[in-house]
């Protein structure tokens, strides 16, 4: 820019520099995969409430191993989306979903299709931690096996999955404490272990780290990044600074339309809608 | 400077103070008042005969203790519980795991609730007339008293055990279903666990109900001075026996009935303190 | 951490953001203010003016280190995303090239003891150097202008001002290299001739600064340049 003269006039003949995408340094590496997760897709979903529609026909694809944010106000429809993935919707009096929910090809809606075998596919972590009250942290973990009607080396599996929750040195030597003993943030580890101990192929996470303290909700964090090699992560979050630390990509939505969907670096520095762009800069929401 | 209690308002914290408990006071007197002169009228009469003998009927010579009617109120109220206390979950579990709000669970509850209501003479009669007049299985029986008195238990547990089943919060069934468990697993692998403890408190005041009323086992078990453990014959029970033996003039036999509710009161109070042990024991599994 | 949520977290967040880029376009007034007094001093041969020039740079490096600090605790404090991002990012840019804008004019006023007692050995050369000035002085207040209106298009136009200030370097370059065998002459020429170098800075970092406003506006960071730049 600010050189000789003789020098500016030299490089004169050269095109014009292409233009360059601010950064692509952030992008996250890709993972090192450890079990190939399977990939969700949504085709024209529809969700009701009775006669209202809070999901307005949504497509969209959530790529395997990979972690995908759903971002929005509130009432905008993201909770609804992925509680109708692992058709935990219909559990709710009078409501029900319309479309096709495809895990890898197989359609989740399909008429013959065993809810419950759905769910052991697709697992759930909430927003409150909710481990059983009556149960110690190891029945906990175990719970999702024996409810789920599996036999097996139960002892090993709860370890493997404490482990892979990033419980197990904390917990290794209580195992038959209660769980509601542990603190939040634990709680809600013990919750995604008792979840990865049925060995989903899917994992959503209703806001997993809006009840817990800062230290806690970066533990989680991390902790998504690990399972991502495992499983394929989706995560509905209010909180944006989570999404951009956390997620691949991210969908936008607003008043049960999916707005946009792009690489989450897109969305927080250039996004292409201009409803996404008022709502990542905080005008409302 | 923050400004110091309004004299005006501490004068109105003291008086309300002083009014509540007087209030509270006022309602412990009869109570007091009911467990001292049951203490004082009956400890005279509590005796090793007493507990080991039957009635004797006799007008004149010795009275003989209350054996019979001790063996009957635990025969009796025991199937009676037996009776009442799972239907009663029962009907609460459907009200509240299937059917919150459709027309039939309405229905059901209201009538729940007028059942309360009905005088427990009613439910004598009403199994007089049923079962005793009609001579199915013999005349006067144990049996036939056991149900009087579930009806009359019936709907207490119902009442109680519906609300405490509607308090397990709902994200427990919700995580259970996430796990892939099917309902009725959710129902009864962690609903009525978490929910035990006040299930065994309503089923508790179900039987205290149960055990102390005279006027359904009138017409259904009538009475006896022998002990039987044979719940197809008619039976003695405390209430009878306390109603008969006030009316005596004999001053001991009026003691005996005395004795007799103190025995009956002390009796619950101990099928309490065990349910409460019990539940306390079995609250971390 | 905190969600993003409109109301008065927001508000404030949107009032520092305008402010902090009040303050830096502030700067490029300043900097035209700067350019100004030191082509006057210039013109007029003013060594007085041209130590107050001097002197008064420090209003612009404060001013820079105000805004560096204010966008490090935007960004530390606020987490702005998307085109509040771009133009915070852009606002540090901004300022960089106001800093050294004013740093340029140092550099000009620096000259004048030195050719400030000689008389002119070419007028054409000082004719060319104020008319370099007055292209430079109308470059960085169209920068202003295209920054404030977030206008792609009158940023681009600056290249066109800014060739022709390269043109007229490049012809103050000939004329010095030109210009004889007296020393003194040649000293004077070759004081001009840095004088030029440092106006035409000037007009670069002004096209900068339209660079950024295009950063700003589509997301995406080109260089200027036009294709149909006739070379030397």
């Amino acid at each position: 820019m600010s050189t000789e003269p003789t020098e500016r006039a030299a490089q004169a003949p050269a095109e014009a520099v292409p233009a360059v995408t601010p950064r692509t340094a952030g992008a996250k590496a890709p993972a090192e995969i450890v079990s190939p997760g399977r990939t969700v897709t949504l085709d024209g979903l529809k969700a009701f409430y009775g006669s209202s529609e809070a999901v307005r026909g949504i497509s969209l694809t959530y790529a395997a191993n990979e972690v995908t944010a759903m971002i929005g106000p509130s009432g905008c429809g993201k909770s609804t989306v992925v509680r109708c993935i692992n058709r935990m919707h219909e559990e709710i009096p009078g409501a029900h979903a319309e479309g096709s929910v495809l895990l890898d090809d197989a359609d989740v809606y399909a008429a013959d299709v065993d809810v419950v075998a759905v769910r052991r596919q697709i697992g759930m972590v909430f927003q409150k931690p909710n481990p059983f009250p009556t149960m110690s942290i190891f029945d906990n973990v175990a719970a999702g096996l024996r409810l789920s009607g599996r036999r097996g080396d139960v002892k090993d599996r709860v370890e493997q999955s404490l482990r892979g929750a990033g419980l197990w040195e904390e917990v290794k030597d209580r195992l038959s404490q209660p769980g509601i003993g542990l603190s939040g943030g634990q709680q809600q580890r013990l919750c995604i272990a008792r979840t990865i101990a049925v060995e989903p192929e899917v994992i959503i996470m209703d806001e997993p780290a809006s009840a817990l303290d800062p230290i806690s909700t970066l533990k989680i964090e991390e902790l998504v990044e690990q399972l991502k090699t495992r499983y394929t992560i989706i995560i509905v979050t209010h909180n944006m600074q989570q999404a951009a630390r956390v997620a691949d990509k991210t969908a936008f939505m607003l008043s049960g339309e999916l707005v946009e969907f792009a690489e989450t670096e897109k969305i927080f520095t250039n996004p292409d809608d201009s409803r996404t762009e008022d709502y990542v800069t905080g005008k409302f929401g | 400077m923050i400004a110091p209690v309004a004299a005006r308002r501490r004068r109105t914290d003291q008086v309300m103070r002083a009014v509540l408990l007087g209030g509270t006071l006022v309602a412990l007197v009869p109570l007091v008042f009911v467990v001292y002169y049951l203490f004082k009228q009956g400890i005279g009469a509590i005796s090793w005969d007493f507990f080991t003998t039957d009635p004797t009927g006799r007008f004149l010579g010795p009275p003989g203790g209350v054996k019979s009617a001790i063996v009957g109120t635990i025969m009796i109220v025991g199937l009676a519980a037996l009776i009442a206390i799972p239907l009663g979950i029962g009907v609460a579990l459907y009200l509240v795991e299937y059917g919150k709000q459709n027309v039939f669970s309405n229905v059901v509850r209201y009538f729940v609730d007028v059942m309360t209501g009905v005088p427990s003479i009613v439910f004598g009669l009403f199994i007089y007339i049923v079962l005793v007049l009609t001579g199915i299985g013999g005349n006067f029986a144990g049996w036939k008293g056991s149900i009087a008195l579930a009806l009359l238990m019936l709907p207490v547990v119902t009442r109680s055990a519906e609300v405490v089943l509607g308090l397990v919060p709902n994200s427990l069934r919700e995580a259970a279903l996430a796990l892939g468990a099917p309902r009725w697993k959710v129902v009864f692998r962690i609903v009525l666990p978490t929910a035990l403890p006040g299930l065994i408190t309503g089923s508790m005041l179900a039987v205290a109900r149960g055990a102390g009323e005279t006027a359904p086992l009138l017409f259904t078990a009538f009475a006896v001075n022998a002990t039987t453990w044979n719940l197809g014959e008619q039976m003695n029970s405390l209430p009878i026996q306390i109603f008969n033996d006030v009316r005596q003039p004999q001053a001991n036999i009026v003691e005996r009935a005395w004795g007799s509710a103190l025995t009956l009161v002390a009796m619950i109070l101990i099928l309490t303190l065990i349910a409460r042990l019990i539940q306390r024991r079995s609250r971390f599994a | 951490m905190s969600p993003a949520s409109s109301g008065s977290g927001r508000q404030h967040f949107q009032e520092e953001l305008r402010e902090l880029e009040a303050q830096a376009l502030g700067g490029i007034d300043l900097v035209v203010r700067t350019l100004d007094r030191t082509l006057e001093a210039l013109e007029h041969q003013d060594i007085e003016l041209a130590s107050i020039v001097v002197h008064d740079d420090d209003r612009i490096d404060g001013r820079y280190l105000e805004v560096q600090q204010g966008i490090l605790s935007l960004l530390a404090l606020q987490a702005p995303v998307a085109s509040d991002l771009r133009v915070v990012a852009a606002l540090l840019h901004v300022i960089k090239h106001v800093e050294r804008m004013g740093d340029q004019c140092v550099n000009i006023a620096k000259m004048l003891p030195v050719v400030g007692f000689e008389p002119p050995s070419d007028e054409v050369m000082l004719e060319h150097i104020f008319r370099m000035g007055r292209l430079a002085r109308s470059e960085v207040e169209q920068s202003k202008q295209a920054f404030m209106l977030r206008d792609v298009a009158v940023a681009e136009d600056l290249v066109r001002q800014d060739l022709e200030i390269n043109r007229l370097n490049r012809s103050v370059f000939a004329r010095a290299v030109e210009i004889g065998t007296d020393e003194d002459r040649r000293e004077w020429a070759m004081s001009m001739m840095l004088v030029a170098r440092a106006i035409e800075r000037i007009g670069d970092n002004a096209v900068d600064i339209g660079e950024q406003v295009a950063f700003v506006v589509t997301g995406e960071f080109r260089e200027f340049s036009d294709a149909s730049r006739v070379s030397l």
